[in-house]
């Protein structure tokens, strides 16, 4: 039996990363840095932001027709597209190294199938939140964190945590940002789609502003989660952090859900009540470059750190 | 021995502990929002006027009473039909019993109400007080001819109190879908309601 065995494959161990032990090829992948996955996610910012200048304009421009079941399949197309557009940028970014596409899109379609069958549920209808969440600035912004923004992340949290987590597919520190990633995007589409059904169609220009900023802030939360998950599977990390980057995620959730309805529908109007999607849109572009430069920061930081303790 | 229990094993004690307490810490938000949700759920403010007084929900809307209205509040976050609580205050002539006012009543709504249908109607005795409670539908008409929604179908309950020469009667309109969820805080009203 060897003295140690590998964190990740559990064959026998040679390296040493504060208390985890890894086999020489894990060794090399905890502490590889990816840069194709950072690219991939600026990609998917600028990818959004064209993909809804695009429709914005066709919008504006040809004032397409469409009704009934016509507008409800063009919405559900539109609530796909970041997510599509995430894996094209991804995959292209990651081919020399790619994660099995398979794993990918079972996270995804999880965090969809988590946020259907128990993230609105619980949301809609067991906590109601239409009914009390929009009552003042301080019901607004300590129940987004409490109840919207714990919920969801800790469902996106348990996409990747339950699933893939303890694969060897999870052998670098990134992969839980690229995981978590997949799991906030397939939570966004689900919320995009109900969204649309729900309405019986969309308003094609509008919407896809909308669903832009669903997508952009929901990757953008759970990249927060996927860092901290990234951590904890190649250092022996306290007891609570991962508790601590869950709370950082929903707290994060929870404000920019408050700031958000706060930038939309602040202008005063003599008319019927105003809102601004275009602030929404912007706001969660800056939340996605703040959140992925800070993480890409820490990673980079944490990597340089395991490297020089190395044994 | 294989690889997978090999990479079980490399899951110490302290991971497991770590997994519960991220389960931990969302049940104790969930639950912190539960109890945050009821208080923001029960805020009230006091309602007085013409000798009735009562606990109302704060922050809903205080719509101008009309006629006989000593109260008429509506929920401003409710989707669709805002739910609606409304006191009414009618002088009767001198020995007028419950169920003469409830058919005056009936007659009246059928008039003002559009596809007004009387679901049930009994005497009760609420919080102490006798009434008489009549529960009904009606869809709700917006005059407004520019208005392109749905109606939506409400669900109303009336409890009507002798209080000398004048009924009191205390309205509660929710749209289908939120009537259950609502009634719970429209029976905190109504047990708040003095005369």
């Amino acid at each position: 039996m060897p003295d140690h065995i590998c964190s990740v494959c559990g064959k026998p161990a040679e390296n040493k990363i504060k208390e985890r032990w890894f086999c020489r090829d894990h060794f090399s992948s905890a502490t590889h840095q990816r840069p194709h996955a950072w690219r991939g996610f600026v990609l998917l910012i600028v990818g959004l932001l064209v993909f809804v200048g695009l429709v914005y304009l066709l919008d504006a421009v040809f004032k397409p027709v469409l009704a009934g079941s016509a507008l409800v399949w063009a919405g559900i197309l539109m609530a796909l597209v970041p997510a599509v557009v995430w894996m094209i940028f991804f995959y292209w970014q990651d081919r020399i190294e790619p994660e099995p596409k398979g794993y990918i899109l079972a996270v995804f379609l999880l965090g969809g199938l988590l946020a259907a069958a128990i993230g609105t549920p619980l949301l809609e209808s067991i906590f109601h939140v239409s009914k009390w969440l929009y009552a003042d600035t301080a019901a607004t912004i300590i129940g987004s964190i409490l109840v919207v923004g714990f919920s969801q992340e800790f469902l996106k949290y348990a996409a990747v945590r339950y699933s893939i987590y303890r694969s060897v597919e999870f052998d670098e520190a990134t992969d839980g940002v690229i995981y978590a990633t997949a799991a906030g995007l397939g939570y966004a589409t689900l919320l995009n789609i109900q969204f649309v059904v729900s309405n019986g169609g969309v308003d094609l220009g509008a919407s896809v502003i909308r669903m832009a900023v669903v997508a952009l802030a929901h990757a953008s939360f759970a990249s927060i989660t996927g860092y901290f998950l990234g951590r904890a599977k190649f250092e022996q990390k306290p007891f609570w952090w991962m508790a601590l980057g869950l709370t950082l995620a929903a707290i994060v959730n929870g404000l920019f859900n408050w700031l958000r309805g706060q930038v939309v529908s602040s202008r005063i109007s003599l008319g019927s009540p105003s809102s601004n999607p275009w602030m929404g849109l912007l706001l969660a572009t800056f939340l996605a470059v703040l959140t992925s430069g800070v993480i890409l920061w820490l990673v980079q930081r944490d990597i340089r750190a395991d490297l020089a303790s190395e044994i | 021995m294989t690889e997978t229990t090999l990479t079980k094993k490399t899951f110490s004690f302290g991971d497991h502990f770590s997994e519960w307490l991220v389960a931990g810490v969302t049940l104790v938000a969930l639950l912190a929002g539960w109890l945050y949700k009821s208080s923001v759920e029960n805020r009230s403010v006091q309602f007085e006027n013409s000798g009735i007084n009562a606990q109302t929900p704060q922050g809903w809307h205080n719509l101008t009473p009309q006629g006989d209205e000593v109260l008429h509040v509506s929920d401003p976050l409710s989707s669709g039909f805002g739910t609606t609580y409304i006191v009414q205050r009618i002088p009767v002539e001198a020995g007028s019993v419950v169920g003469q006012a409830a058919s005056l009543l009936t007659l009246q709504r059928g008039q003002q109400l559009t596809a007004y249908r009387v679901l049930d109607q009994k005497p009760v005795t609420v919080y102490g007080q006798a009434a008489y409670e009549m529960s009904y539908v009606f869809v709700e008409s917006d005059p407004n001819l520019t208005h392109d929604k749905f109606p939506n179908i409400v669900h109303g309950l009336d409890y009507i109190y002798m209080s000398g020469d004048h009924v009191i009667v205390v309205t509660y309109w929710a749209e289908k879908h939120s009537y259950d969820y609502d009634l719970g805080r429209f029976q905190r009203f109504l047990r708040s309601l003095k005369f």
